[in-house]
């Protein structure tokens, strides 16, 4: 809760200090407010009891470890946009305060204990969103995505209250641990209960950026900013994912047989359609957009796993699969990419052989090439899933070979002799931002291994 | 099991179909209209098909909390609504319209 309280009130204050219009301050005082607020849920994860109370927010050992990477992320998503905000000043403590306002709606996300919390958290981070995505006024790119991710979250948001409505109705109370309770009794209205379920299944699918709902994310993340994109990429989906997790693996653990086709039948779907629409794509961000909808994938194999530890394998994937997407987006903004075009990647890793090691090891991480953090994600994430779900293992390891073809492809043109330009020179953040990811998709397996 | 209001518990079927029919107008509103602006009213219509649906199993379950959530709804949908709006005018200035199918630059 204080590390909630830190972030929400570095916001506040960095919306103030926007209007003195210095860039540089506000990004001091923002990373200042992460750093605090990362080393309270720290202190808490270490020195306090491993499981926190708030009456309406509760952080568990996983909860914990999970808003500390939401926090991870947002510092060095904050840090890599830096030469961002230089060009365009005025609206600089706009984006740092929506930023840390959506990150408490992350965190909050994170530790929900009933569906007021629930709602709100996810309306706190969506609404900064919208405004985020169409923080480029002018742009007409930046207005499309804006208006295109407002109506589909919108209208998402209607679902799922209809869907919060409809169990409230069928169980009589909006605490998640009461709804397990009359659940597992048996006494509810059954009719009511699951077609609940599957309204709140499908906005959570929409949420994570799953197919079928999908269909929102390449527009959404080729239109905005690449911080935006970085943000929605991983902090969003990083929380959406646990909010996902305890919806489904916890309170509607004993209708598993119920949810479980639906699934089924969005995971192969996001496996197959993700990697296979990326092999078509020209711009950047677009081709991120659909490899991060085949990521959810894959990170959905958590819900189909029983045992405990698959927490740790989702927070392991999501460890490498978000520094890997931060990474490149942030090499994106380095090299000034403006058109977004993939073609201005050539040769990059020729002629900076700091920004070639980055990309391999980015890229390979997400192929899922052993050592990286990105294999040792998919493969305990696979593992736990392995005997009851076989075909869709395999399903998942088919696709993976297709991502490995997309992915060495960009390698290959990042390594190329010829350069669209003459020197390739990054700034001395971009190579901390860098340099952090870089350790952790080297190292951070070694975490969960110990 | 909560208690349930005995004078409300044969009705509330009807409470659940009339906001059911609600809801379906708004969505079908949202999937084949094009203004804008009228999307935004189709998305508040689903809303308070859900506020209704809430105030009716609150008391059927002679409890007051959905109701309580219902002013959260309403809270939210404003916000949300502010947002849509001013997303909306930046568009207008961009685009010199309110058609959603004119958004035809980000695809493939």
């Amino acid at each position: 809760m204080d590390a909630l309280i830190v972030i929400f009130l570095t916001g506040l204050i960095g919306l103030f200090i926007g209007m003195l219009k210095k860039p540089h301050l506000n990004l001091g005082v923002t990373l200042l407010g992460l750093i605090i607020a990362f080393f309270l849920q720290l202190y808490h994860g270490y020195y306090t009891s491993p499981f926190i109370n708030y009456q309406v927010l509760e952080f568990e050992v996983s909860g914990l470890y999970f808003s500390l990477l939401a926090i991870g992320f947002s510092i060095l998503i904050v840090l890599g946009g830096y030469r961002y905000f230089k060009r365009d000043a005025n609206h600089t403590g706009d984006y740092y305060g929506l930023l840390l306002f959506s990150l408490c709606g992350a965190i909050i996300l994170i530790g929900f204990t009933d569906l007021f919390m629930f709602f709100l958290g996810l309306e706190i981070l969506s609404i900064p969103i919208y405004v985020m995505v169409g923080i480029k006024k002018q742009d007409v790119l930046s207005a499309e995505a804006s208006i295109k991710y407002f109506f589909t979250g919108a209208f998402a948001t209607a679902i799922l209250l209809f869907g919060i409505a409809l169990l409230y109705g069928a169980t009589g109370s909006f605490n998640l641990n009461e709804i397990r309770t009359v659940i597992q009794s048996g006494e509810y209205q059954s009719s009511y209960l699951l077609i609940g379920i599957l309204f709140i299944l499908g906005a959570f699918l929409f949420k994570v950026g799953a197919v079928p709902f999908h269909f929102w994310g390449p527009d959404v993340y080729q239109g905005s900013p690449e911080i935006v994109t970085a943000f929605m990429a991983t902090v969003v989906k990083l929380s959406a994912l646990f909010a996902f997790y305890r919806f489904f693996n916890g309170t509607f653990q004993e209708l598993a047989n119920f949810w479980t086709g639906a699934l089924y039948f969005a995971i192969a779907l996001s496996l197959l359609i993700g990697y296979i629409g990326a092999l078509k794509q020209s711009k950047f961000k677009r081709l991120l957009a659909y490899s991060s909808i085949s990521n959810t994938g894959y990170a959905l194999f958590v819900l189909l796993s029983t045992s405990n530890s698959s927490l740790g394998s989702l927070w392991i994937f999501l460890v490498g699969y978000g520094c890997a997407t931060i990474a490149l987006l942030t090499l994106s903004m380095a090299i000034q990419n403006d058109n977004d075009e993939i073609s201005a990647f050539k040769g990059v890793g020729f002629k900076n052989p700091f920004i070639g090691f980055i990309l391999i090891i980015s890229l390979l991480s997400l192929a899922g090439i052993p050592p990286l953090t990105g294999f040792f994600g998919k493969f305990s994430l696979l593992m736990n899933a392995y005997p009851q779900h076989l075909y869709l293992v395999i399903l998942a390891l088919i696709s993976s070979l297709v991502g490995a073809f997309l992915y060495l492809r960009l390698i290959v043109l990042g390594l190329s002799k010829e350069s669209e330009s003459e020197r390739v020179t990054i700034g001395l953040w971009h190579y901390i931002v860098l340099g952090i990811c870089a350790a952790g998709i080297l190292g951070a397996w070694l975490i969960v291994t110990i | 099991m909560n208690s349930v209001d005995p004078t409300f518990a044969t009705s509330i079927d009807f409470y659940v179909i009339l906001a059911s029919i609600l809801f379906v107008i708004g969505a079908f509103g949202v999937l084949i209209r094009r203004n804008m602006i009228v999307l935004l009213m189709c998305i508040e219509l689903m809303l308070n098909a859900v506020n209704l649906l809430l105030v009716a199993f609150s008391t059927y379950y002679g409890k007051g909390d959905a109701q309580i959530f219902v002013f959260f709804i309403i809270v939210v949908a404003a916000a949300e609504a502010t947002i849509g709006l001013s997303i909306l005018i930046m568009a207008y200035r961009n685009n010199k319209a309110t058609d959603a199918g004119l958004f035809k630059n980000l695809n493939g």
